[in-house]
């Protein structure tokens, strides 16, 4: 009997027929089998390294040391900010324009394009921002607080901005705003205030 | 050996007739389902396109998807299968009457299909979507179709099982299997029923079956025609039949363990999510084995190529079928998947499967096969050339779309600033904006792949007209005292290679569970079995090559063989997590219970078919995190029947949608997308804010959910409807408040209830759980090996 090993013969030719069909008996590729036995060794090699010797940090240890970084990074930066310096960024076109940019795909949907919360006519769903009447504080780091967290009872108001837009953003389209107002000038709390109580 | 067998010629009729049939199913109902195809894809970007509430993307998406997987492949896959079998048994099919019931009862659960699900009957499960009568018409037919084959096996005067029937015995008894566990539900009405399981258990057993569903229906049964038709075609012998041996067996007993790979980075145990990557890495040679076969198989006859359009067809569809199973694994790595998964990355993937390797398959099979069924000669070969072609260009233009577009959207989303604290694209329109020109391609490249599709059937139709319908007669030599079909389940089982893979298996599975200590020594274990068993076949593989000629002329132990290589994978990663993964065990949070409007709402939310473009799973990445919240807890999912955690994401992720908007918010964006989301291209649904959510069967529904473990507490059918209405007129109150008006008994007013409540979960107390050991950890089985590790690394 042939084996596929004799090579004076070429590839052996198994003698039954399947409905006209008949099957060679090739030996198996060793490219092929090399990438098959070298995927085998990646699991084996990669299983041991994290299961057995505990190598490697864990997904979501890995995701909330960075979003502990992120926490830190912002407590740093905002112990920086008060309403001076949101005032004077306020005052700085490059800031204001970044801001407006984020404000144009962000905020536009509920409070405008002229912040006035009404389009054509229609009262949208956010609260004016270019009047001296403000739902939750009209000072600068009272309005920063609002975008950065939210309303008290988002199921009522302003949605939590910080975590998407990050930091930076926030502040950005803070001073978009107060670049819309003067410092000093009047406020009034809103009827509905959470403040007033 | 005893006396040798002695044949009697006898003159057979095949049963043509069904695969006629089967075949011309399978080209109409093709085009249907790829016509739908091209109306979802222009949905995506026309969204004026979402007509009406019943051709809505989210209720068409599963119509296109079915049709094309269990109508245009299903159709062809049975035409292959009556075909081949027929002649590699060399006996008609066993049973004219089951073949027709097969035939008809598949057309009418299509059909079936077709109506309910624009109508918004769904189970809320991807290729799972079927309501409950129809998944047990399925089951019956599909009994049909395996009783007709074994039988047609058992009745066969061919001794030796041709690897095509290989793979068909593997695909009836798998799909069977994996049909059967993933649509187990407790009906709540005619209509409607809830999934036996939720949360993880279920999206595992989902993509359990989901991914197999692509192995053993899309792959095992068109690899089986491959191997008939196209050796047929080209008229020259498989390249390899020990290739065949080791990709076949390699290829069902390694895909059933890659399910995970679609639910990578997710809630799911990190241990699943590990073997779901390595096994599909560690199946991309086994899928390349039936490539090489297929396409090696042409040496010495390539000028074939040039010359039959069945052959070009063939080709290109085994060469689709080796892009596809090399993309596969790659995009099963983690790294890759944290950018592929949800984007239209994993579309283009499946398309080049779907229409590259089934589509072209059929095609090759349907040129093959029409002149022969009819006794004629093709109508044009030049049409079909044109519709080649057409296909080819149309393939290439919807992949390479999609591979721009995944990628490109992919990279947007998961950009942060180098410092990694802010996302680079927070507005997810952004993101969608910037892939509209490729999904406009892709309706080109889905149009010219249709067309192509238009004038198959034009052309096969000439020819059947041309023709006359046959049935091909044969002599047959009638073995009268078989010696097949007599080995014993012992000398199966107890042979060299059963006991020597098994033993191996058993090793390695101690060493992927056992405790620090002995998940090493079950390692080494293992490797030094392997060494014994290599060493051992270098000395007997005569034996063991006897033995398995052996066993292919006995059908009953090769499918029990198939069997338990099937049932291995899925037992091992199913069995302990629907053991562990239950309320009591979670560690840190539990999803809080829907009221009764908001699960009315949920259903809402299931049959409009909103987990078509919007995932409920927040990934253990960064940029997940920063976009829509903490990433999700296995816990928050766990009352979840059907789970949603989605597989793409056309729109954001909405796992923790709930509290992020005012009421009015949702209110509006329901009634017209575009006035929240500038930009945005989901349907409007202003039908919710006319009809009434179903209140009639709501205390049925919660009974049932009750009888799944979900903690209501006791109420009567009264208190269920009052404390619904009750919600839905406070949601109406808070509405009113800002100008907008809706009824309290509508379905708005249920969807939002629901919305709202995305992403609320309760914290289990430590205490309470102390208190209260009810069945605590009484059995160590089954292992996990995630625990195991944080014992060999100490606290993390």
């Amino acid at each position: 009997m042939k084996t596929p090993h004799d090579k004076n013969n070429g590839p052996v030719l198994r003698e039954h027929s399947y409905d006209g069909i008949q099957e060679y008996d090739q030996k198996l590729p060793n490219w092929w089998l090399a990438t098959w036995y070298i995927t085998m060794v990646w699991f084996v090699i990669a299983w041991v390294a994290y299961y057995q010797f505990g190598l490697g940090q864990s997904d979501t240890h890995e995701v909330e040391q960075a979003m502990a970084k992120i926490a830190q990074q912002q407590k740093q930066e905002l112990e920086l900010i008060n309403d001076d310096k949101l005032w004077a960024m306020s005052k700085d076109p490059k800031v204001v324009e970044a801001g407006a940019a984020t404000y144009a795909t962000t905020c536009v949907a509920c409070h405008a394009a002229d912040l006035s919360a009404h389009l054509a006519g229609a009262k949208l769903p956010g609260l004016p921002l270019i009047d001296q009447e403000w739902k939750h504080g009209g000072a600068p780091t009272q309005i920063l607080t609002l975008v950065r967290k939210g309303a008290p009872d988002v199921t009522k108001g302003m949605p939590p901005w910080e975590p998407q837009l990050g930091l930076q953003r926030v502040v950005e389209v803070v001073a978009f705003i107060l670049s819309k107002h003067n410092p000093g000038e009047p406020i009034t709390l809103a009827a509905d205030s959470p403040l007033k109580k | 050996m005893t006396s040798a067998p002695t044949a009697s010629k006898k003159l057979i009729e095949f049963d043509d007739h069904v695969v006629r049939q089967f075949m011309w199913a399978s080209m109409i109902w093709g085009i249907v389902g790829m016509l739908v195809g091209v109306i979802v894809a222009a949905q995506l970007n026309f969204h004026e396109l979402n007509l009406a509430s019943f051709l809505s993307f989210g209720r068409l998406r599963p119509l296109h998807t079915n049709a094309v997987i269990f109508a245009f492949v299903g159709n062809m896959m049975f035409a292959g299968v009556y075909y081949s079998t027929q002649r590699l048994c060399k006996a008609r099919m066993a049973s004219d009457l089951l073949s027709n019931i097969h035939f008809w009862g598949w057309q009418l659960i299509i059909v079936s299909a077709a109506v309910t699900l624009p109508l918004g009957f769904t189970r809320g499960q991807e290729y799972a979507e079927l309501i409950w009568p129809i998944n047990v018409a399925v089951a019956l037919i599909w009994v049909v179709f395996a009783v007709n084959f074994f039988w047609t096996l058992a009745k066969r005067n061919e001794p030796s099982l041709y690897v095509a029937l290989w793979f068909y015995i593997s695909t009836v008894i798998t799909i069977a299997l994996l049909y059967i566990v993933n649509h187990l539900s407790i009906p709540t009405s005619l209509t409607h029923s809830y999934t036996v399981f939720a949360g993880v258990q279920n999206a595992l057993i989902q993509w359990w079956y989901g991914h197999n569903a692509v192995a053993f229906f899309l792959t095992t049964p068109i690899l089986g025609i491959m191997y008939y038709f196209l050796p047929k075609a080209v008229e020259r012998p498989v390249y390899s039949y020990r290739l065949s041996i080791v990709h076949f067996w390699s290829l069902v007993f390694i895909y059933i363990w890659a399910g995970p790979h679609h639910l990578l980075n997710t809630a799911l145990p990190h241990w699943l999510q590990m073997l779901g990557m390595f096994f599909s890495l560690m199946l991309w040679a086994p899928s390349w084995g039936g490539m090489l076969n297929g396409l090696l198989t042409l040496r010495g006859a390539w000028d074939k190529l040039r010359t039959d359009p069945v052959v070009k067809f063939f080709i290109a569809a085994v060469t689709f079928y080796g892009m596809s199973t090399f993309e596969g694994p790659l995009l099963s790595i983690k790294a890759v998947n944290a950018l592929s998964h949800y984007s239209d990355w994993t579309i283009g993937h499946v398309h080049s499967g779907a229409l590259g390797w089934n589509g072209l398959m059929a095609a090759g099979l349907f040129y093959w096969l029409t002149p022969r069924l009819y006794g004629t000669r093709l109508y044009s070969v030049s049409m079909a050339n044109m519709h080649f072609w057409l296909s080819l260009i149309g393939i290439l233009i919807y992949v390479a779309a999609m591979w721009v577009s995944g990628i490109m959207q992919g990279l947007m989303l998961n950009s942060t600033n180098a410092a990694g604290t802010a996302l680079t694209y927070p507005n997810f329109i952004e993101t969608l904006t910037a892939i509209r020109p490729m999904m406009g391609f892709r309706i080109i490249g889905g149009s010219l792949y249709l067309v192509g599709m238009g004038l198959m059937l034009f052309n096969l139709w000439k020819t059947a007209k041309s023709g006359k319908a046959v049935n091909e007669t044969r002599e047959v030599a009638v073995i009268e005292n078989p010696t097949h079909d007599t080995l014993g389940l012992k000398t199966t089982f107890l042979s060299d290679p059963i006991t020597y893979v098994l033993g191996g298996l058993f090793l390695a599975m101690g060493w992927l569970f056992l405790p620090p200590g002995a998940d090493m020594a079950a390692l080494i274990g293992t490797l030094l079995f392997a060494v014994i068993a290599i060493r051992r076949f270098a000395v007997t593989h005569a034996t063991w090559s006897a033995w398995y000629d052996r066993l292919l002329e006995n059908w009953i132990p090769f499918t029990i063989l198939t069997f338990v290589a099937v049932a291995l994978g899925g037992l091992i990663q199913i069995v302990p997590t629907v053991m562990v993964n239950r309320a009591k065990n979670m560690e840190d949070r539990i999803q809080q219970v829907y009221t009764p409007l908001e699960l009315a709402g949920r259903d809402i939310y299931v049959s409009e078919g909103c987990y078509n473009c919007h995932s409920q799973m927040i990934r253990t990445m960064l940029p997940d995190v920063l976009r829509y919240g903490d990433y999700s807890r296995m816990g928050e999912s766990i009352y979840d029947h059907p789970f949603q955690w989605g597989s793409k994401r056309t729109g954001p992720d909405l796992a923790r949608e709930g509290g992020k908007y005012p009421h009015s918010w949702h209110y509006n964006h329901m009634k017209d997308p575009r006035s929240t989301s500038v930009g945005s291209n989901m349907p409007a649904y202003p039908h919710l804010f006319e009809e009434k959510f179903d209140q009639k069967t709501l205390p049925q529904k919660i009974a049932t959910m009750v009888k799944l473990g979900v903690p209501y507490p006791t109420m009567t059918d009264v208190e269920i409807k009052e404390t619904a209405i009750k919600q839905g007129i406070d949601i109406v109150e808070k509405l009113k408040a800002e100008k907008l008006a809706a009824a309290p008994d509508t379905k708005i007013v249920a969807l939002i209830a629901y919305l709202q409540k995305l992403g609320k979960y309760d914290t289990p107390e430590v205490e309470k759980k102390l208190q209260d050991p009810t069945k605590p950890e009484l059995v160590p089985l089954p292992m996990n090996p995630d625990v195991n590790r944080s014992q060999n690394r100490g606290a993390e």
